[in-house]
């Protein structure tokens, strides 16, 4: 029996078709995936993530328990600034990539994958050891939406958040907007400015409508997780469980600018990603457009010299490039780079692929 | 938006309509609405054969790759040209030009055993 998030009605009014993802029951698309994708691009859109995790790390030791679970140094984030990282395993390999928002001296508050929360609540039970540190998933209390698009900043504005007072890029604060306390977060997961708002459940419905009507003369609609594929894709934003796992590490995963070089303090992990960044790695992420018409998918295998050596991470057309893309892991000792002809296994037979750089997509206004 | 009369349906989102002996093959507006935009079309060779339920084409849309199963027997004798440069039209016209492959059939009668009126498979799909 799957979850529902508390505007699974609206949703259904607005003709969401609906499938299973992580447990829940999420809207894929409202209208259809390029309309939407293309929405967020150029205007602005609104997503329905409730469904992911909202966990708060308070106590003495919240630092130094958060140092002992992540490459990123958090001794370096000042209150109110996030941080992307990663919950590395002993071996390096992730356990759940996420964002970890500092509130103030020693609360921190963390958002993570829904797929990954129950998993990821008892890593860090199993690493609380001696920390005097209380864990508090709030997940069932906070629901989340994320307002992305050139136009949120306007859409912000609109709903009473000046230019002059909204949070900076990978910042968070807490604000009274329509007499409702929210958390408003500048991150996202489309490559576009935007916004991630936290709510508590009873007030959800109400700031769903706000962002809908006063939206309207910004060309807002809702966005469905189809369109939120395609949009991370393209800004080459990894999804845990396609690109990441417990076998990849954030070296490999091309994530090697998210690991403090010289942080001092121990971390789970921090003996393989140390010398991975030494020594180099076996397997290595890259980004490949398909040269051909057939898009590549999750699982198919690359090939170089008739060789098998690697395999599709994430794979989807681009709305925007008009191409098919996906990410890929393939083998260092081949030497594959950046221009490199490969080739993908689709239906048992070979189509060519270029290797490119990521991101496929760039923001078109930097923050 | 209406079918057209006579066609015949397979649960899994195949349609049969017999004209002559010719069977023109396609998918139902059902199928389109759900599958969203369609970005390419994998269509079998002409001659070729297959048998009743046997995978013979694969439609793209943004999300994911499906499979489409021979809702009868035969040997394709035709394919939709027009749905290599141009998928959405699946979306837009999937009774009309949006056929997929147009197929001779010796089995037809016991193939289409199980295939159901178009009002039959909507009850049985919606």
């Amino acid at each position: 029996m799957c979850k529902k998030t508390l505007l699974y009605s609206e949703q259904e009014k607005l003709g969401a078709k609906m499938v299973a993802f992580a447990g829940w029951e999420m809207p894929v698309s409202y209208t259809n995936i390029i309309d939407e994708h293309n929405c967020v691009r150029n205007n602005v859109g609104v997503f329905d993530v409730s469904h992911m995790g909202e966990v708060f790390i308070s106590g003495t030791d919240a630092l130094a328990f958060l140092q002992k679970l992540v490459p990123q140094d958090i001794s370096r984030l000042t209150a109110l600034k996030a941080v992307y990282c990663q919950l590395t395993n002993s071996t390096g390999g992730l356990v759940d990539d996420l964002i970890i928002y500092k509130l103030e001296d020693s609360k921190y508050f963390l958002i993570v994958n829904a797929s990954r929360l129950e998993d990821d609540l008892k890593w860090l039970y199993s690493n609380k050891l001696s920390f005097d540190v209380e864990i508090d998933n709030q997940s069932d209390n906070y629901s989340m939406l994320a307002v992305q698009g050139p136009k949120s900043v306007d859409l912000m504005e609109k709903l009473g958040l000046e230019r002059g007072v909204q949070p900076e890029f990978f910042t968070i604060k807490k604000v009274t907007l329509a007499g409702m306390n929210l958390f408003v977060a500048r991150t996202g997961y489309t490559g576009e400015d935007g916004f991630e708002i936290v709510i508590k459940n009873e007030d959800v419905v109400d700031v769903w409508k706000l962002l809908l009507e006063k939206g309207k003369e910004y060309g807002i609609k809702p966005i469905g997780l189809g369109a939120r594929d395609t949009l991370r894709l393209e800004a080459a934003l990894h999804l845990y469980g396609n690109d990441l796992n417990e076998t990849t590490t954030p070296i490999e995963a091309g994530l090697g600018w998210s690991v403090a070089k010289n942080k001092l303090e121990d971390y789970n992990g921090k003996s393989v990603i140390m010398k991975q960044i030494k020594n180099g790695v076996e397997k290595k992420l890259v980004g490949f457009k398909m040269l051909s018409k057939i898009p590549a998918r999750h699982d198919y295998e690359i090939y170089y010299n008739n060789e098998k050596v690697g395999w599709v991470t994430s794979g989807a057309p681009s709305p925007t490039l008009g191409e098919n893309i996906g990410l890929a892991y393939v083998k260092t000792s081949c030497n594959i780079n950046i221009g490199t002809i490969v080739q993908v296994m689709i239906r048992n037979k070979f189509y060519d692929a270029e290797i490119v750089k990521r991101p496929f997509v760039k923001k078109k206004n930097k923050v | 938006m209406s079918a057209p009369e006579g066609i015949l349906c397979a649960k899994s989102h195949e349609y049969i309509l017999e004209d002559n002996s010719l069977f023109t093959v396609g998918l139902t507006d059902y199928a389109v609405e759900q599958l969203g935009d369609i970005v390419f079309v994998e269509l079998p060779e002409v001659g070729s054969s297959f048998v009743k339920g046997e995978v013979f084409a694969t439609v793209e849309s943004v999300k994911a790759a499906s499979e489409v199963y021979a809702p009868i027997g035969g040997k394709v004798v035709e394919i939709n040209e027009k749905l290599v440069e141009s998928p959405e039209t699946l979306n837009n016209e999937p009774y009309g030009d949006g056929w997929l492959v147009k197929m001779e059939s010796e089995t037809a009668a016991l193939d289409s055993g199980d295939l159901l009126e178009y009002e039959d498979y909507k009850e049985e799909v919606l």
